[in-house]
């Protein structure tokens, strides 16, 4: 499948606290082994208690839309033949208080709106750079 | 008690259009400086102190060479963010000042965008984006006017406000704007039809809900009140500054916890609490707008009228001219006036309770700064009569 901007648009560096999000294929979030908060972005440190013991742990993949906005300016060259496009946060099932951001796949920008459910699906990319594969997690209304 | 420093002069550069400025950034910056001293009627070489705000390009020591001052005895920055330290900068001149460690210190912002380019636009994006940016960019959300989009529309669905709350923020700025010489938008009214017809930048932000990019630049004095004595102009007074850490910054803003909202109720708290006053006690209201939705979701996260009050609160022309019912950005501020990251609104408050303003709102007793949007650490000062 063909990423949403196109194979050649950016990626994400890699980075320990990203590498799950971007290459396990699944919805991952950060938890803490001592207090259970979900962290997202991930970090070194608990927000919550300070603990330094941090797991991934496996969402189920579903959703909701909490907030949308469509884009209508570029402010990118590579971006010009995509807009308009949606942005979205999207909360995480199984992950409290967790959102992330994305793009859903499967709806014109104008059909998007807060409350949908939603489900992920990966785009495969590589690194052209360190030869990583990615699969970045994206989102399609159930 | 706090609250000794005074302001004792306000000066400007010319503002212009990204990229049509004359003179270099650097050039303008101590033209606006040195305005402000004139304002004030002090001796440029006596300036002892420089703070700026967000990665300030003209840095203090060229600043003291090019200005012929005798000795530096104060300089410093605010970390981070953007416009959000505009009030931090008055602070910080204000502890230098109040603590003794100098005596004039000037505050400042200057930049010309089309010498160095535009702020706000993701630089050094290679290929893989690093760090914050990693979350963001592969998804296209690159801007700040994206990010405000997402909270603003986040908080018009959570508490019922329709277009026209932002609608009428950027009329008020227009119309202001129409009162002053010094705003590039002067001699160009908006209307709320054109406003609804102007193209998106990103929902829910139409072209006017979003500041131009301008060169130039502002300054203001700080003094102590036995030196502002024996001036022109009676010194304002900085009644009380506060910077506000909001608990979280970058990606984290999008998290369940701040996704609807910014991070201007504690900036909030502590001013009231720095200054013994309250909200409706404000004469006049200068609020960072790089877009319409910060100003709304700070009316209420500030404590000026509740968020399901908001639409009711700038309605009718509630914030538009001298005689609103809460004076707001009364230059044109950033939308109107000339986007200096935030500073002209400085100038603007020190005018409103000096009595010298282009749209003069009546009996000012305080006058009151906020810097923003969102991004941590937010900031206020609050300026009142002597």
């Amino acid at each position: 499948m063909a990423r949403h901007f196109g194979d050649d648009w950016l990626i994400p560096a890699l980075d320990p606290f990203n590498e799950s999000w971007f290459t396990a294929g699944k919805i991952t979030v950060q938890s803490c082994d001592d207090c259970g908060v979900f962290q997202h972005p991930p970090e070194d440190v608990c927000g919550s208690c300070q603990g330094t013991a941090l797991s991934f742990v496996e969402c189920s993949g579903e959703g909701t839309v909490e907030s949308v906005a469509v884009v209508h300016h570029p402010v990118h060259p590579g971006l010009s033949d995509h807009c308009p496009y949606a942005i979205v946060v999207v909360s995480l099932d199984g992950a409290p208080g967790a959102n992330a951001i994305g793009n859903i796949l499967n709806r014109d920008p104008g059909d998007i709106s807060i409350g949908q459910r939603v489900r992920a699906v990966f785009e495969p990319a590589k690194d052209a750079k360190t030869g990583a594969d990615l699969l970045i997690p994206q989102w399609e209304v159930v | 008690m706090h609250g000794q420093a005074v302001v004792a002069g306000v000066g400007e550069s010319t503002y212009y259009v990204r990229g049509r400025s004359p003179d270099s950034e650097f050039q303008l910056t101590c033209t606006a400086i040195r305005r402000a001293v004139e304002d004030a009627g002090l001796d440029l070489a006596k300036v002892d102190g420089f703070v700026s705000y967000m990665d300030q390009r003209n840095d203090p020591l060229r600043l003291a060479h090019a200005l012929g001052i005798d000795e530096l005895r104060w300089s410093n920055t605010c970390w981070a963010g953007g416009g959000n330290n505009a009030a931090a900068a008055v602070q910080l001149a204000d502890a230098a000042v109040s603590g003794g460690y100098a005596d004039t210190v000037v505050a400042f912002r200057g930049l010309a965008q089309g010498q160095f380019g535009r702020f706000g636009r993701p630089r050094g994006l290679s290929n893989a984006a690093q760090g914050d940016m990693g979350w963001k960019a592969p998804y296209g959300l690159l801007s700040p006017a994206q990010e405000c989009a997402l909270h603003t529309a986040r908080y018009m669905h959570d508490h019922g406000i329709s277009q026209e709350a932002l609608c009428d923020i950027s009329l008020a700025c227009y119309a202001n704007a129409q009162l002053n010489p010094r705003a590039l938008r002067n001699g160009r009214p908006l209307t709320r039809e054109e406003y609804h017809e102007s193209r998106w930048i990103v929902e829910p932000f139409h072209l006017f809900d979003c500041c131009p990019e301008n060169d130039g630049a502002a300054a203001i004095v700080v003094t102590t009140p036995e030196r502002a004595k024996d001036l022109k102009k009676s010194g304002v007074p900085i009644l009380a500054c506060a910077q506000g850490l909001g608990p979280k910054y970058g990606f984290h803003a999008f998290q369940e916890k701040y996704l609807s909202g910014m991070f201007y109720g504690n900036v909030g708290e502590a001013i009231w609490q720095r200054a013994g006053v309250k909200p409706s006690d404000v004469d006049v209201l200068q609020l960072y707008e790089n877009f319409t939705g910060p100003v709304m979701i700070a009316l209420a996260e500030m404590g000026f009228c509740e968020p399901g009050e908001v639409e009711a609160f700038v309605a009718n022309g509630a914030l538009e001219g001298p005689n609103a019912k809460l004076p707001f950005n009364t230059s044109g501020g950033n939308i109107g006036e000339a986007y200096i990251h935030g500073f002209e609104l400085v100038n603007e408050a020190v005018r409103q309770v000096r009595g010298d303003s282009t749209c003069q709102a009546k009996d000012v007793e305080l006058s009151l700064v906020v810097g923003g949007p969102g991004y941590a650490p937010g900031s206020a000062v609050l300026f009142n009569r002597a």
